[in-house]
């Protein structure tokens, strides 16, 4: 670590040690303090062209307390010995008048295993110059501004170095560090009074080799989509099959599956599911879901938890059958299990319940195999790249826009269509309509890996 | 306060290059409960300085949260120096800002002292006992959810051009979510309320046992409710599906940076866009109702918030400025720069964003429609550039020969906006902002409110297909 970053280090140790002992001091029974460091620059595009350089760095401090089975959370964004017990008198405060709740728990939490990766931070990325940084911008504006037709509207390259640190008053005391590039783009392709519809990505990478090669790569394939966006045609309305490539899979699928493997929702029986539904089938046979978060070229990678427990992979949804839930300490306790390790959230709130990174296995057969039987289904179906809309995490009812969506008609790719609703329910959809799961997956926008899946008596409604 | 203003005041007018320095405390505090469990209380302070130049034709930013003065000089060295090292690969310099009015003094809105004294003990006795009242309503709801949020900001904007504003607020949420089950089906229904001002103002338009009531009665209502016939349909939308409406599908598409990225909206000022019953506005504060979610004195350049008339009479009127893009556009900055933190960089961004009341009583729209749906309860939605939207409802009532007849589950509304304003033929005379405890996000969230009358209209509506 260079010189610089150990200060930085060492301060948020000393930070969080004194924010520690002064929630004790404050009458906590015990106290847990997450604390967090960041520096970044970032160089921003916006229409077409260069539009700011910024640099910050800063501490964000939050302490849990427990008094009497009663919880109280405070944060500050600085390590300044007054604004520290402040924020130690409110968390205990605020446990004071709370209601009792025998779940919630600071505990000390195991140690990392061996086999858990170690390399979330590079040198290189850290000492990265702001020359270099400027040059992968440019090599991400020149990329985008290549057809006249893409309109840039807002996108970047940004360098982060981060400190993560959990230590409370049971022994647990963990720091990570990360380096982070991500970079993302924002646009549209308008020809003429053809206006696509927007669309954005993110990328990421914890190490600076590579970095220039992906801007390019993703940059391109980004405008060249758009671009394939400007041939539109009109929808049809019907109800039937219809094809969801990784990223829609992705919006419409595992943030309500989220919820229901929630393990805090299972306590409170807004999930679908509880203990005795494991083992049972919940979705499709065909489908096999696992959380990883050792992947150190995803967002959700992470060595330990919110609370400090250390992650693992696991297996959530296996041939279709519950597997298991994302369990917090509060989560844990409340249901007779152990934490899995999946206490989410930053210094500024106290822990919450998140997947890592869900990712969904691949089928057995190939994508073209998959379109080719589709089509022999139904000549014209739709295919949906990105859904916006809503889903009910209770009830499983979906109704929203198929986002740059194609029109298929045998077997190829007609146009793109647009103001198209879809509506129908994850749970059938996922279950008893699923058509086919593609052999191929995609990570999508470095974060959950999912194949194409095709589904049926979903409803479209073209305007 | 006065002391670190002046502090600012002379660090901006010692910058060689146009300067702003932005001091923002927020104070915030969240409280939710469940099944009679506090599942959260938290609170949380975050307090630095924001700081723009424009140098040699460029942006620089930086933040701090140490508010020494050594600290603020090295990160404003830190902001020239991020403007200078891109200045030369601009394509187009940022040509100097031009002179315009400038916010002095002190700016506060009313309920913030009042918000204060109350203590979050009492908040959340509130909170426990609506999310009992909501749960008690039925044996079939299985559980409630109610939430308290409130942030107290404080904030002093300085420009080396001349504002110097201190400005006050609170803004406060409210929401309470039902879940009711039967026969393995579960359903949700919810009631939000969003204000800038008081504890009291959030209960001015619905008290907490009437939030309660709904929340509850619409969670049943909709387990034994059917799905939607997707088509295209008549509709008459509640206030708070007009302020969606209002914000996604027209708001942004007005934003001046989204107009010159080459939003639907670019180039037709002037043109007719909308049906002549169509007035819309974007305010700081609101003539027809105070304690707007998005009230606002000031904005984050120091340009006083006024109103703007984004469509008079079905024209399209004007765009939503920064003091960059109207410098562009050469008119007057509309006071729409706002961030969301002391380390953001303000963004044109919405307020309170509305339809402007009309003459009709509901009750009169309603008996005037043969066969239409009348949409309320909003859960969310999205627009683009293209004018194309999409917003969720929860709740869809059939009208038949000027009646309500079918309570329906909710769906998605869609359509292009300009045409989807061209198709309206009755706007009601009530009136509410409306848009609950939403926020609106663009890289960074920035709380806004929006609302309007009843307004009939033709859309798409997302169902079921035979």
């Amino acid at each position: 670590m260079t010189p610089a970053f150990k200060k930085e280090r060492e301060n948020l140790e000393a930070a969080a040690t004194k924010l520690l002992s002064l929630a004790l001091q404050a009458g906590a029974e015990s106290a847990e303090v997450c604390g967090s460091f960041r520096q970044k620059t970032k160089i921003t595009l916006e229409k077409q062209d260069y539009h700011m350089a910024s640099a910050d760095d800063g501490y964000s401090l939050g302490v849990r307390v427990l008094s009497g089975q009663r919880q109280g959370f405070a944060s500050c964004n600085t390590t300044d010995l007054k604004e520290l017990k402040e924020v130690a008198l409110r968390a205990v405060e605020i446990a004071g008048f709370s209601p009792q709740n025998p779940n919630y728990r600071i505990m000390a939490s195991g140690n990392i295993p061996k086999e858990a990766p170690s390399a979330l931070w590079d040198d290189s990325l850290y000492q990265l110059s702001l020359q270099t940084q400027k040059d992968w911008t440019r090599l991400m504006k020149d990329e985008a501004t290549k057809d006249p037709r893409f309109r840039l509207n807002e996108g970047g390259v940004e360098i982060a170095s981060d400190l993560f640190l959990i230590t409370n008053s049971h022994g647990t005391h963990k720091l990570e560090k990360e380096t982070v590039a991500s970079w993302t783009l924002m646009g549209m392709a308008v020809e003429g009074d053809v206006i696509t519809s927007f669309d954005y990505f993110q990328e990421i990478s914890r190490r600076a080799s590579g970095v220039p090669e992906r801007i390019v790569a993703t940059t391109k394939r980004f405008r060249e989509t758009l671009a394939q966006n400007l041939k539109q045609g009109p929808p049809r309305s019907y109800k039937g099959l219809v094809v969801f490539t990784p990223r829609a899979v992705i919006d419409i699928l595992l943030s309500p599956l989220s919820y229901h493997l929630n393990g805090r929702n299972v306590v409170e029986k807004t999930s679908k599911w509880n203990l005795e539904t494991l083992g049972n089938p919940v979705l499709a046979r065909e489908l096999t879901i696992r959380d990883l978060p050792w992947l150190t070229d995803r967002t959700g990678c992470a060595i330990f938890d919110r609370e400090g427990t250390p992650t693992s992979n696991q297996v959530m949804i296996e041939d279709g059958m519950l597997r298991g839930f994302l369990m917090d300490q509060y989560a844990a306790v409340a249901m007779g299990q152990k934490s899995t390790g999946h206490a989410y959230g930053g210094p500024s709130m106290p822990p919450s319940v998140s997947p890592h990174c869900l990712c969904v296995n691949g089928g057995e057969e190939p994508i073209a195999h998959l379109i080719a039987r589709a089509t022999t289904q139904q000549k014209e179906f739709l295919v949906i790249n990105r859904y916006s809309g809503q889903v009910d995490p209770v009830s499983g009812d979906f109704s929203g826009v198929a986002k740059g969506g194609e029109w298929w008609t045998g077997g190829e790719r007609a146009y793109c269509v647009k103001e198209t609703l879809i509506s129908g329910n994850i749970f059938d959809a996922f279950g008893e309509s699923l058509f086919g799961i593609s052999k191929e997956t995609e990570i999508v926008e470095s974060a959950e890996e999912c194949p194409t899946i095709g589904v049926n008596n979903v409803s479209v409604t073209g305007g | 306060m006065s002391e670190l203003a002046e502090q600012l005041e002379k660090l901006a007018h010692s910058s060689p290059h146009w300067t702003e320095l932005r001091y923002h405390r927020r104070n915030s505090q969240s409280l939710q409960v469940q099944k009679g469990l506090v599942k959260q209380a938290k609170s949380s302070i975050t307090t630095g300085v924001g700081i723009r130049v424009l140098a040699e034709g460029a942006w620089g930013f930086s933040s701090t949260s140490d508010l020494s003065q050594s600290s603020l000089e090295k990160a404003l060295k830190q902001a020239v120096e991020c403007a200078k090292s891109i200045s030369q690969m601009k394509k187009a310099a940022v040509a100097q800002l031009p002179a315009v009015k400038l916010a002095k003094g002190e700016f506060k809105l009313e309920g913030y002292e009042a918000l204060q004294k109350m203590s979050l003990e009492q908040k959340l006795q509130s909170v426990l006992q609506a999310e009992e009242a909501t749960r008690r309503h039925s044996p079939n709801i299985q559980s409630a959810t109610c939430g308290y949020n409130e942030m107290f900001e404080d904030k002093i904007v300085v420009t080396s051009d001349g504002a110097n504003a201190t400005s006050r607020l609170a803004r406060n949420e409210f929401r309470l979510s039902a879940f009711a089950s039967h026969a393995g089906e579960m359903v949700q229904g919810h009631h939000t309320v969003g204000r800038t001002g008081s504890w009291e103002c959030l209960f001015n338009q619905y008290s907490l046992a009437e939030m309660s009531e709904e929340a509850a009665k619409l969670a049943i209502d909709l387990l034994k409710a059917p799905r939607i016939p997707g088509g295209l349909a008549t509709l008459i939308l509640s206030p708070a599906m007009v302020g969606i409406l209002s914000h996604e599908a027209i708001g942004h598409t007005v934003e001046a940076d989204f107009v010159l990225s080459g939003s639907v909206a670019a180039g037709k000022i002037g043109q007719r866009i909308a049906s002549p019953l169509v007035t819309l506005q974007d305010g700081g504060m609101v003539r027809e109702t105070p304690y707007g979610g998005g009230d606002l004195l000031v904005d984050d350049e120091g340009v006083l918030a006024g109103t703007t008339t984004i469509i008079k009479d079905g024209i399209l009127n004007s765009y939503l400025h920064n003091r960059e893009s109207a410098a562009l556009y050469q008119v007057e900055p509309t006071g729409n720069a706002r961030a969301w933190l002391y380390h953001d960089e303000p963004l044109i961004r919405m307020r309170n964003t509305y339809i402007v009341p009309g003459a009709l009583p509901l009750q009169e729209i309603i008996a005037s429609t043969q066969d239409g749906y009348l949409v309320d309860c909003p859960l969310g939605g999205q627009a683009d550039a293209t004018g194309e939207f999409m917003f969720g409802a929860q709740k869809v009532m059939q009208i038949k020969d000027g009646k309500i007849v079918k309570l329906f589950r909710g769906a998605t509304i869609s359509g292009q906006a300009f045409e989807v304003l061209s198709t309206v033929d009755a706007v009601s005379k009530e009136f509410k902002l409306d848009l609950g405890s939403g926020y609106c996000g663009k890289g960074q969230p920035a709380k806004v409110d929006a609302g309007g009358p009843y307004v009939r209209c033709k859309a798409v509506i997302g169902g079921i297909q035979a």
